[in-house]
């Protein structure tokens, strides 16, 4: 079964998330802030990361260029999802190393497909 | 008055505010260990309910009630060896590490807050002469603070309660410690190995000198601080700290709460936080 | 070897911190090239309250994490209404990082941003009303629970208004209930906001 890691200071978007994800079977984690990400992956292997940009004491953006940059870590894709929609936000998010940047709110279908996408799990 | 009553609701909205605010995570089968005590603080604040507890707590702006509810949900206690998987840490991965990139002879300076009454900076001592092989090799100086002068004259002193010495290896209890109808004397070998002194960690001109240390201990104190001293406090440690020196917090502690400043590092015995340094 | 005690420092390579620094010297170590002396220089300035000014001014460009994080420890102590004004200024960067050192630090100014919140919940930038609402999670002031009413009665923005019905969720009363339905009728097609919504509601109805 695939682990997923949802990085989020927000309690009820880490409980939409993790209820959509274990519905669709998947093993999930949470993390409030990026520092407490990076805590849970050198503990554990996680498939995907599911990650917000705004967070306190290390945002979204950082997690995920620590995490590429991290000797002890292997290396998963990493969603971000953001409540901002300018296109300079998108281009950093790639630029850091991630996967995927999606707007909030998500909805339940349209996060499995592309949770699906990055795991590799789709058909096509 | 009736007794208050807390909800399953009431549960997780405690649970998820003091997961946030310190990271400890009380799960369901704690119930009755934290009912209790949220009955006890909202008797004790006059508040009546748990929803004006609640409202009472979140906007605080002192933060002397979660400081308090901390303390009640927090188990308190010291004696030897306690969390001993970091001084293993300590003695098997930071310090090899230390020595290893280390190209002078001077001494390994290891600061240990709070001191309280002695037992962790002596554990780290004992664990220094007898796992570490480095202690022939290197010169080691231990520093060990409190804000309050009476624990501090308790910790020089150093006798100690059959409590106390609980998890002491018998081999080192025979080795460093007097059996008299006190308690348990440390030997003054050991006591002279670390030097105690008063600090209070929020005072800049106090701490200011305090510089250079490859190895912080500071184990279950910033847990009982608000927000912004905590990060003040870790700030410090940063500038006390040698380029790659290492902090350890306590158990249920960690720098997701506080700051991102160090490197997270993963030994196998333990998680510990690192300052950057050159070439790290 | 053994313990020993009462070493001096031994770096050499230690800038040196005098102590008794005056406020123009200490402006001016503010901006040097090494990051150890512009850390002494932002903890210093803690004495001066004249220095937020400065102090802003620096963190707005300064590109080291471990001078930022003092500087804001050292604005937060301070506190006083030039340093919330630039630390607004702050929530508007484009720099994530640095937005959200400045949401950090609002939140522990209560008295200074109470008086402002009004007007950054009407902020033309949704993004800004989204941190303004965060900052209320620990703001102390009667107010909060009509605040996080008015964004959801009237808040277009359905990130604004989620960010808001998270909190109400936290510290609503039953005041806020028919708030919370309207809500729910107007994004009746978003499955995030039913979620937090009923959520919400489940918890105020059972307090």
């Amino acid at each position: 079964m695939k682990h997923i890691l949802i990085v989020d200071d927000a309690a009820t978007v880490r409980m939409y998330h993790r209820s959509i994800l274990e519905s669709a079977g998947y093993l999930v984690d949470e993390a409030i802030n990026g520092v407490e990400a990076l805590e849970k992956a050198l503990n554990k292997s996680y498939d995907l990361y599911l990650v917000d940009v705004n967070m306190p004491i290390l945002d979204g953006y950082s997690f995920v260029r620590e995490l590429r940059g991290h000797a002890d870590i292997p290396q998963a894709p990493a969603m971000m999802i953001s409540t901002e929609a300018k296109m300079s936000d998108q281009i950093k998010a790639y630029q850091v190393g991630a996967n995927l940047y999606i707007i909030k709110p998500t909805r339940p279908d349209i996060l499995l497909n592309h949770v699906r996408l990055l795991l590799g799990e789709s058909s096509i | 008055m009736t007794k208050p009553i807390i909800t399953d609701d009431d549960f997780l909205k405690f649970q998820e505010y003091f997961y946030r605010k310190t990271g400890i995570q009380f799960e369901y089968s704690k119930r009755y260990f934290v009912d209790k005590r949220l009955v006890e603080r909202i008797t004790t604040t006059a508040t009546d309910n748990f929803r004006n507890y609640f409202a009472m707590l979140r906007f605080q702006a002192s933060g002397a009630e979660l400081q308090a509810l901390v303390n009640s949900m927090t188990i308190n206690e010291t004696y030897f060896f306690r969390e001993e998987y970091q001084f293993r840490c300590l003695v098997n991965s930071i310090l090899p590490e230390i020595t290893a990139r280390r190209n002078s002879s001077d001494p390994i300076r290891i600061w240990v807050i709070p001191s309280s009454s002695g037992e962790e900076p002596y554990s780290i001592a004992m664990c220094l002469l007898e796992r570490w092989i480095g202690i022939h090799k290197w010169d080691v100086e231990i520093i060990s603070s409190d804000i309050d002068t009476k624990i501090l004259a308790q910790a020089a002193a150093g006798l100690y309660s059959d409590r106390s010495v609980k998890h002491v290896p018998k081999p080192y209890l025979q080795k460093y410690f007097q059996n008299t109808p006190r308690g348990f004397q440390l030997n003054d070998d050991l006591r002279n190995a670390v030097e105690f002194t008063r600090i209070n960690l929020m005072d800049a001109a106090e701490v200011r000198p305090y510089r250079n240390f490859d190895v912080i201990f500071c184990r279950n104190l910033l847990i009982y601080f608000d927000d912004i001293s905590r990060k003040q406090a870790v700030e410090t440690f940063y500038d006390a700290l040698r380029p790659g020196g290492f902090i350890c917090l306590g158990h249920s502690e960690s720098m997701s709460r506080i700051s991102s400043l160090y490197k997270i590092r993963k030994f196998p015995e333990a998680i510990v936080y690192q300052k950057p340094g050159d070439g790290l | 070897m053994a313990f020993v005690k009462n070493t001096p420092p031994t770096s050499a390579r230690l800038a040196t911190q005098n102590t008794s620094d005056g406020l123009p010297i200490l402006l001016e170590k503010l901006h040097h090239s090494l990051a150890e002396t512009r850390r002494w220089a932002a903890r210093d300035l803690l004495a001066y309250s004249s220095s937020t000014g400065a102090l802003i001014e620096r963190l707005k460009i300064e590109p080291d994490r471990s001078v930022r994080e003092i500087i804001l420890t050292s604005l937060t102590r301070l506190g006083g209404t030039v340093a919330v004004k630039g630390l607004v200024e702050c929530l508007r960067s484009e720099d994530a990082c640095m937005r959200n050192e400045a949401i950090a630090a609002m939140k522990a100014l209560p008295v200074e941003v109470s008086p402002i919140m009004d007007s950054l919940l009407i902020d033309e930038d949704a993004d800004v009303r989204i941190m303004a609402v965060n900052i209320l999670e620990s703001l102390m002031h009667p107010d909060v629970e009509k605040w996080l009413i008015h964004v959801i009665e009237l808040d277009l923005v359905i990130n604004v208004c989620g960010t808001a019905v998270d909190l109400l969720g936290e510290v609503g009363t039953k005041d806020c209930l028919t708030a919370l339905l309207s809500l729910k009728k107007r994004f009746s097609e978003e499955p995030y906001i039913q979620f937090a919504t009923d959520l919400a509601i489940k918890r105020i109805s059972k307090g």
